[in-house]
């Protein structure tokens, strides 16, 4: 099993610091909404990807970084202006990406294996 | 005839039918015959023929065959030992799908087809196939230009092609339009610079969403991709090699090569050492400062043009002609334009040597250049030079001849029929490795998915490859659909056309101050045939966008009536096709005075 590093935080400059810590290395970053006290999300679409991705993760490299971000509750992320929509273009939740690449996927994309898959394992 | 006789031909003939996948019983010189031989032709599909004309027992078969099938006439068809029918039988069975059904193919093949190029042409008739359903596997692969640059998925319209070109030329058009702003009312402070730096990062950041987009849309189809370079082994089956060296084999019904092209090196002393091409340009990291373009292909001018409309100092060096191939009355309008608004041309110069007088980013190059029309040698000092002369196919190291496929050898490129199929039923070929078609994105997406849609969905639409609409983005943009007013005059003869044509002053650049009777538009009617228009051509601001409509209008067989009875959008470009009047043969002046 790959030793990869997985990092929780759950917000804007949480994420920051996060990415500032681990640079050098690739960055692998998981947006969804925030959950609740019972740890469910107000985000159905998320819930419905997390177990993808939880098994995407077994095709990740060793040395790499997987940030869970919980995003914020729902008006916060609703707000055109809040920080993941102006300052990273995370603009949907579920979002998975590799951090400063090209590489995402969102939506409905998260729940495909095969493309979870991929990202995870691309070299 | 003795029942024993019968009895042997019958045999016979069951054998033929039990034994080849498609048995085709026929007569030389009978057109339904030959109709439903192209049919399986075009398909890739092998079969056995037996022509009864041409043996003793003719007659006699023709009998037995009626007793077997029900069928008295020829062609008599039969597909994996079923009876289909004559030919308009057969053609049914085709449209509605019953043919494929019964030429399902062995699973002895790894894939029902393996596309060689993951370009504009490879990727549109590989997900095309996908959707059909069948097994496609795509492989793609980027051999680093002599510079080392190499590039994702996509091809070269994507990574070094239209897509990074246009948005270079836009950078450059912006660069034009702050200047006219002034004139407009806009105050700002003098100083307005340009940042190749971020330029670039900002174009290989969009080029990399789009290799991405692509690699997602082959996954979401099921496209196997892999990114390797695959060459032919042996008949229906080809070795991968990746960036490791490590190579694996795969086998396929059916191939379509869409390998592409890749820029031509001059072939004189320092061109790979110290050069550039199209290849490395849009993904340089740093400014190419004071260049020397070598060639007067689209892609020359069309760079020229932006590195001059960046602030760089460009210099363009041309054999002959400009765009060959196109209109050259158009070309000179473009080269003179762009020489106007300050790029240099060498004409009848050719490159000898080039030696680098100092290393950097941009180093320091010394071009030793001889005229073609005498003795005369000229020499300059340039920070990058840019080859854009020609590209040669890939088509020499990817195993043809081991499986026999045709290729023209002057010039690389494969020769197909109409259907693209090369000289070996289950090849095929698109985009820009053909021979004599139109080296353009949309007419290689086309083939493609068409392709896919005759081997894989019982279609037959063809490419039509007639009156194909393309744009060339220089400084002054050129967009064209049809014939030049050369090949109009060669197919129709001059005394058989109609020219007409015009300037035009487009409103935009009237408060700007920008020239008048330079932006020109033409259509070449053929007299002949209701002076339907047969060539259209446009010089000025997005001519493109103007062209796209009109090609489909010259679709639908355009006639200069039609056009003069369509109101034209006021104040536009386009209008101008509207308000044609002026013939060259008048020999009347169009040089326009205001409005």
């Amino acid at each position: 099993i790959a030793q990869y590093q997985e990092v929780k935080v759950s917000s804007f400059e949480e994420f920051i610091q996060a990415v500032e810590e681990h640079n050098g290395k690739t960055i692998f970053a998981y947006f969804t909404g925030s959950k609740d006290a019972e740890g469910k999300s107000w985000c159905l679409d998320c819930a419905q990807a997390e177990p993808v991705i939880g098994e995407g993760l077994k095709h990740i490299s060793e040395g790499c970084v997987f940030i869970y971000c919980q995003v914020g509750e729902k008006p916060y992320w609703k707000d055109p202006n809040n920080d993941f929509r102006k300052k990273l273009k995370v603009t949907a939740v579920p979002t998975l990406l590799k951090y400063r690449t090209p590489q995402k996927l969102v939506e409905s994309e998260c729940f495909q294996a095969s493309l979870v898959e991929m990202l995870f394992s691309e070299d | 005839r003795p029942p024993e006789d019968r009895e042997e031909v019958r045999r016979r003939l069951m054998g033929l039918i039990e034994g080849n996948r498609v048995m085709i019983f026929s007569k030389s010189y009978c057109p339904y015959s030959t109709r439903v031989k192209e049919l399986f032709s075009s398909l890739g599909i092998g079969c056995n023929i037996l022509e009864l004309d041409q043996i003793d027992d003719g007659a006699n078969v023709q009998e037995v065959l009626s007793e077997i099938s029900n069928q008295k006439t020829v062609p008599n068809i039969f597909v994996n030992k079923v009876h289909v029918g004559g030919c308009d039988r057969t053609f049914q069975a085709h449209q509605n799908g019953l043919l494929q059904k019964l030429l399902q193919e062995d699973s002895a093949y790894d894939y029902d087809l393996i596309v060689i190029g993951g370009g504009s042409g490879g990727l549109a008739c590989a997900k095309e196939a996908a959707i059909l359903g069948k097994k496609v596997m795509v492989l793609d692969f980027v051999v680093p230009s002599p510079q080392g640059t190499s590039w994702g998925l996509g091809g070269t319209c994507v990574n070094v092609g239209c897509i990074p070109k246009k948005l270079m030329h836009q950078a450059a058009l912006l660069g034009q339009a702050l200047h006219d702003s002034r004139k407009f009312g806009w105050e700002y402070n003098q100083h307005v610079r340009h940042s190749w730096e971020t330029m670039i990062e900002a174009v290989q950041n969009h080029i990399g969403s789009l290799n991405w987009g692509y690699r997602l849309s082959l996954r979401e189809k099921s496209v196997a991709y892999v990114n390797s370079y695959g060459e032919f082994v042996e008949h229906h089956k080809i070795k991968a090699t990746n960036r490791k060296g490590q190579e694996t084999c795969y086998t396929a019904a059916k191939f379509v090569i869409a390998t592409g092209e890749r820029p031509r090196y001059l072939g004189i002393q320092g061109d790979k050492e110290y050069c550039i091409t199209s290849d490395d340009l849009f993904s340089l990291p740093h400014c190419p400062g004071k260049t020397l373009v070598v060639g007067a292909s689209y892609v020359a001018l069309e760079c020229a043009g932006f590195l001059a409309g960046l602030g760089l100092e460009v210099t363009v060096m041309v054999r002959s002609v400009l765009l060959r191939g196109f209109d050259q009355e158009m070309a000179e309008k473009v080269g003179s334009y762009m020489e106007q608004h300050g790029v240099k041309f060498l004409r009848k110069f050719v490159p000898v040597m080039v030696q680098q007088l100092e290393k950097g980013s941009p180093g320091k190059l010394k071009v030793s250049a001889k005229s073609t029309e005498g003795p005369e040698t000229i020499e300059g000092i340039y920070n990058t030079l840019l080859i854009f002369v020609i590209s040669d196919p890939c088509t020499r190291k990817i195993g043809l001849e081991k499986i026999g496929v045709k290729i023209n050898e002057k010039n690389g490129k494969i020769p197909v029929n109409d259907v693209e199929q090369t000289n070996v039923p289950y090849v095929f070929a698109i985009g820009d490795v053909l021979e004599g078609k139109p080296e353009l994105t949309p007419v290689a997406i086309q083939a493609g998915k068409l392709l896919a849609r005759r081997l894989f969905g019982a279609a037959s639409e063809k490419c039509d490859y007639v009156n194909i609409p393309t744009a060339v983005f220089t400084p002054l943009e050129y967009g064209c659909c049809g014939l030049s007013e050369e090949k109009a005059v060669e197919a129709y003869k001059k005394e058989n056309l109609e020219v007409f044509h015009s300037f035009f002053w487009p409103l935009e650049w009237t408060l700007a101050g920008r020239d008048n009777n330079t932006c020109y538009a033409k259509i070449i009617c053929n007299k002949l045939d209701h002076d339907r228009i047969i060539g259209l051509h446009i010089l000025g601001p997005n001519a493109g966008e103007v062209t796209q409509g009109f090609a489909a209008a010259m679709k639908c067989g355009l006639t200069k009536q039609q056009l003069d009875d369509t109101i034209g959008i006021h104040p536009t470009c386009g209008e101008v096709f509207t308000a044609l009047e002026i013939t060259k043969s008048s020999g009347l002046d169009i040089t326009q005075k205001g409005c």
